[in-house]
């Protein structure tokens, strides 16, 4: 027996097949998936060159002599200690066998605890001019011990004791 | 059951199996071939800068070219406790030509069932500026797996002897011999206390012994004659202990174990030569290794002069202590590995 009725059905099985492979066909051919496997390989990447380099920059190079990183941040703010402390993180990190990997981008910061017992962060370089805060940047970061007195850390707690103070890095490719 | 609802049943079905059989292909865009590769070299990468290979001791550099296959593991590190800091033996082996081929590379320092290609690289930055650059494997092509790690590497220290008034002995008499000693006491140098990549390790490192100004101990003559070289041990924690003279293939010339230069001229350890400028001994650390030396024993490199019938001709003479006070430890070289696997 056939009446109109009988035929909304056929119509619905073609549009509902319709629709199917429609957004089958949008789903496969939509442009390769960035999947959060692949996302991480370059940011682990720069974040492991980072520490590396920050590790290295706190090796002295002799027994007993004082590392390359402490030195940078004893000079502290009030000297070019942090930007010193910038190239030549940069100029470690831009080393390879070829030319030098020259889009990278670092901004250094300090963290340390005041006289008042509260915490410092504080930019150890000056601004990178073409920074926007919108770069997919990595952090790095390193505890780094300081001895003695440090005019170049602005009101830093005193103490006879040695003081650990956070080195952290930004480290992002323009 | 109509026959219009199963026309749109049978096409609504079949559209949905058209659906299920893309979903395989729908998956396959998730798959990446960089990632694979990326974590190779990272793992390779690990493997040769936190790692000193395997076997430790004796390291596995000190393997020559029959001893291969005894080396399971290549690593450059120091030690494990070191992480990035590289020991220039190693290096040197890892890179020399000729050594490791390709298959070595890949089942000892790279692992895994594929045979994967590689370039890894390694530029050392020396002090005066210049760099220099160590690599193996093929050219790279697009699409490698990469990791870059920066590291800095310890180079065997050299112990250079001047013109020294303390070995320079005026007072002997003229028919004496004169003996110079490079003294190394093991309980010394390798003190726990000292951390790993500040430590002069004659198990792992050449002794580097240069006189550089013999002139200086030649007070009437221009040359005088080098005997011999001889090698002796001491183990203090003996009851006697006293020094025995090791046996050792003297006279046979062997840069795989030891380089005596005089003037510049190679020569085996009994040369009876004259000597007027330098004297230089490189004992690598294949030959300490045959000396089944201890962490307490005491070695001693013995230069003997002779000219007799005549009268001695040179005032070197006495112990000149090869430790961390006289010694001077070359600082750490920084440089920067590179790993790319496809």
């Amino acid at each position: 027996m056939v009446n109109d009725s009988g035929q909304l059905y056929t119509m619905e099985g073609v549009a509902a097949g319709v629709i199917m492979l429609l957004t089958a066909y949008i789903v496969i051919s939509t442009t390769s998936i960035y999947t959060p496997g692949d996302t991480h390989i370059p940011d682990m990447q720069l974040e492991q060159l980072g520490s590396d380099v920050l590790a290295m920059m706190d090796t002295p190079d002799r027994e007993g002599g004082t590392s390359q990183l402490v030195g940078f941040v004893k000079n502290g703010t009030e000297t070019c200690g942090g930007n010193d402390l910038r190239n030549e993180f940069l100029t470690n990190c831009k080393m390879r066998a070829g030319d030098e990997d020259t889009k990278l981008r670092a901004q250094v910061y300090l963290s340390y605890r005041r006289t008042d017992g509260t915490v410092n962060t504080t930019p150890l370089s000056l601004p990178d001019p073409e920074f926007t805060g919108r770069e997919n940047a990595v952090r790095v970061t390193r505890w780094v011990q300081l001895d003695g007195i440090l005019p170049g850390i602005p009101d830093i707690e005193h103490s006879s004791r040695p003081r650990a103070v956070l080195v952290e890095v930004l480290l992002w490719r323009a | 059951m109509s026959l219009d609802f199963l026309a749109g049943f049978t096409i609504f079905m079949l559209a949905l199996i058209m659906v299920v059989s893309m979903v395989p292909g729908l998956l396959a865009g998730l798959e990446s071939s960089g990632i694979d590769y990326d974590a190779v070299a990272y793992r390779t990468g690990v493997i040769l800068v936190e790692d000193p290979g395997w076997p430790v001791y004796p390291p596995w550099e000190m393997n020559d070219l029959a001893h291969k296959g005894e080396i399971e593991r290549i690593g450059l590190a120091v030690s494990k406790e070191t992480p990035n800091i590289l020991l220039s033996t190693k290096v040197k082996k890892f890179f020399e030509e000729g050594f490791f081929d390709q298959s070595d590379y890949r089942n000892k320092a790279i692992f895994g069932d594929i045979p994967y290609s590689y370039n890894i690289s390694l530029n050392i930055s020396h002090p005066d500026g210049s760099y220099e650059l160590k690599r193996t494997g093929d050219p790279l092509p697009p699409g490698y797996g990469y990791i870059r790690r920066v590291v800095k590497i310890k180079e065997p220290a050299v112990a250079v002897i001047g013109s020294d008034s303390r070995y320079n002995d005026t007072t002997l008499n003229s028919s004496i011999l004169r003996t110079f000693t490079v003294q190394l006491n093991f309980n010394e140098l390798l003190d726990p206390e000292r951390g790993p990549a500040y430590r002069i390790d004659p198990r792992t490192e050449p002794v580097n012994v240069t006189i550089t100004d013999f002139g200086a101990y030649l007070p009437a003559n221009d040359e005088a004659t080098l005997q011999s070289v001889t090698f002796w041990k001491m183990d203090p924690t003996r009851p006697i202990p006293q020094f025995t003279r090791i046996p050792f293939s003297y006279d046979t010339e062997d840069s795989d174990l030891y380089i005596l230069l005089l003037d510049e001229e190679s020569c085996n350890l009994k040369p009876e030569k004259e000597v007027a400028n330098t004297i230089s001994l490189v004992l690598k650390p294949a030959a300490t290794s045959l000396f089944t030396l201890d962490q307490n024993s005491i070695l001693d490199i013995r230069f003997v002069f002779d000219d007799s019938p005549d009268p001695q001709r040179t005032t070197l003479n006495g112990t000149y202590l090869y430790d961390y006070d006289n010694v001077p430890l070359s600082p750490l070289k920084p440089g920067v590995l590179e790993v790319a696997i496809w």
